[in-house]
């Protein structure tokens, strides 16, 4: 059971990871192609710009959720690295609550937000509703409230290979 | 009584472990509760700080710069600055200090100007006679220009901290001179240092190979003059500027240089979502964070605070560089400038200071602090690509700390480092 809900976190990861990564490469293209319109073909379009930025409202809340898990976001350890190791558990249990409240937190009223913006539209994407731009945002929240609640049962999942794919072999540059 | 709830709560979170993105957001939600701000606007709010075009500008150099860094750029770079100055007694030192200005004009991460300069000269210089901790220490206080010479994402994190009234190329062209004066003095002393420590001389490279390592370095080297030349004839603004610096990054790397492999690709991608996306998320947080602090009027009371003190600009300076010091000691530079800037830049530009000049300061500034214990991710990467005690090489960097403080008090009271050239250019 507790490998299968594993794994299948592994994959909410990946979906994480790669929505990103997906959603980074096709901004790098669409923006040049941006100016391409200006002034090669004259025209100029209105889309890339807004498209650029809902990619990027993807990957930052995927991305994070994503590096929650891989425990990569900047923390203060200062502290917590000289507090006795009887105290450093109860701490880490008391972080993951307030994880939790925060995952909650974005889930809930980011799906409030895009229910209320449901109706308007964007000036450059007549037929693109906000809210649907503001799709990554509660999503997002599910994830991370999913890896929040996978630390809190399981421990910590930073190591696991799939986490650990990127990081760069010990050698020495030549 | 507000302003405790909100930087107390955030404080306490924040040394409690819990990742400083996600500590803004709750204390922006515990501030609000107090002043009786539903978490709707809070919500709002932080939809908003990431729905920015300007902010693109932030993941396109980071990208262009992990491509370039990991590219193969690092060794190039290291060859190009031997051509030019590796023949000098103590030439090695000179070399890493020169080919982080380089590296700096096609990244602004100081961390990834360590790890892959590092990574090329610590070993080298100590197979040519150099103590492995000088090495190190040269690298890491070299790797400080990255951030003050442009492109530079933090300057853009910075111009969106100042309300997005800065202008990113200005802040571009005011970071050349600090960067370069930065990359002198630390010349000037390790020169010192090679003469009396006695460093071996380098070789001079002959023409016809030197000629070679030139052209394949103004490869990389072409993207800063891609970015200024853009923004500054107005072609592109400097969000698109820097897409077309990751294109640049992506075809040099890949079809003129050759050395990184296509499957590798993934890889890049994945570490570089994952540094970005906790920049990103941070932003989003911190507007949260900063629409709590506005409403609450905290930057008013502050600058109170600070012009109780003194109203002399030259004292308030000097009490705002020691400030941030000590902060930059504890925390990263991202989340310092979200949090420091709206709080005082109100106060220096009531003072009269320029606020291009203010985002140099305090660029320096938090650069340094990366490097300084007790947390200095770029201090910890230094000391990890070298192997050795982080307490050695901080010991070794002593007399580089000095002459970063001497630059930075330099770039704090002659406004001119800064100035005159967004002058010269802009206006």
């Amino acid at each position: 059971m507790k490998n299968k809900i594993l794994h299948f976190n592994d994959i909410i990861y990946l979906a994480c990871i790669w929505a990103s990564g997906i959603s980074v490469l096709v901004m790098s293209l669409i923006v040049p192609w941006g100016i391409f319109t200006r002034y090669v073909l004259g025209t100029g379009s209105p889309w890339p710009e807004p498209v650029a930025v809902m990619l990027m409202v993807v990957f930052t809340f995927f991305g994070a959720s994503a590096a929650y898990r891989a425990r990569a976001h900047i923390a203060v350890a200062m502290v917590t690295e000289r507090l006795p190791k009887k105290l450093q558990r109860p701490l880490a249990s008391v972080i993951d609550l307030l994880m939790l409240i925060v995952a909650l937190f974005t889930l809930v009223y980011g799906t409030k937000l895009c229910l209320e913006t449901m109706n308007q539209v964007i000036g450059q994407l007549p037929w693109m509703p906000v809210g649907v731009t503001y799709l990554p945002v509660p999503l997002g929240g599910l994830t991370t409230l999913i890896f929040v609640l996978e630390h809190m049962i399981f421990g910590e999942q930073g190591n696991r290979s799939v986490v650990t794919f990127d990081h760069e072999k010990k050698e020495e540059v030549v | 009584m507000d302003a405790f709830v909100l930087l107390g709560s955030f404080l306490v979170l924040i040394l409690m472990g819990m990742p400083v993105a996600y500590a803004m957001g709750l204390s922006a939600l515990i501030g609000g509760w107090w002043i009786d701000i539903p978490p709707d606007a809070i919500m709002i709010a932080i939809a908003g700080g990431v729905n920015k075009f300007s902010l693109l500008a932030i993941p396109f150099f980071v990208l262009a710069g992990a491509i370039m860094a990991e590219g193969g750029m690092a060794h190039r770079l290291v060859a190009f600055a031997g051509v030019l100055v590796g023949f000098v007694r103590g030439g090695l030192s000179i070399v890493n200090i020169l080919a982080s200005t380089f590296f700096g004009a096609i990244s602004g991460s100081s961390m990834a100007d360590t790890a892959s300069i590092g990574s090329v000269l610590i070993p080298e210089m100590e197979k040519k006679g150099y103590p492995r901790d000088f090495a190190t220490a040269v690298t890491i206080s070299g790797s400080v220009q990255a951030i003050l010479i442009p492109p530079s994402h933090n300057a853009v994190i910075y111009s969106l901290a100042a309300g997005g009234s800065v202008s990113i190329a200005a802040l571009f062209l005011a970071g050349v001179l600090p960067g370069l004066l930065l990359g002198l003095t630390l010349a000037i002393m390790c020169l010192f240092i090679a003469k009396k420590r006695d460093f071996p001389k380098g070789r001079a490279i002959p023409m016809k190979e030197a000629l070679k390592i030139v052209v394949d370095a103004l490869w990389g080297l072409m993207t800063i003059f891609i970015i200024l030349g853009g923004i500054l004839s107005g072609v592109f603004t400097a969000t698109e500027s820097a897409a077309v610096a990751v294109l640049w990054a992506f075809s040099v790397t890949m079809f003129v240089y050759r050395d990184y492999k296509w499957r590798e690709l993934p890889k890049l991608v994945h570490r570089t979502v994952k540094t970005l996306a906790i920049v990103m998320i941070l932003i989003g947080f911190a507007a949260s964070f900063g629409y709590i602090m506005t409403l609450m009027q905290i930057p008013q009371q502050i600058t109170g605070v600070f012009t109780s003190i003194s109203n002399d600009k030259y004292v308030v300076l000097l009490m705002i560089n020691i400030l941030l010091l000590l902060l930059g000691t504890m925390m990263d530079m991202a989340p310092l400038i979200l949090i420091m800037t709206p709080i005082l830049l109100p106060i220096v530009t009531g003072l009269g200071v320029d606020p291009v000049h203010f985002g140099m300061i305090m660029m320096l500034n938090l650069a340094m602090g990366l490097i300084t214990p007790p947390v200095g991710g770029v201090l910890f990467v230094g000391a990890a690509v070298a192997k050795l005690p982080i307490e050695t090489v901080v010991k070794a960097l002593y007399p580089f700390f000095i002459a970063l403080f001497a630059v930075l008090m330099a770039v704090t009271y002659i406004p001119g480092i800064s100035l005159w050239l967004p002058n010269l250019l802009l206006k």
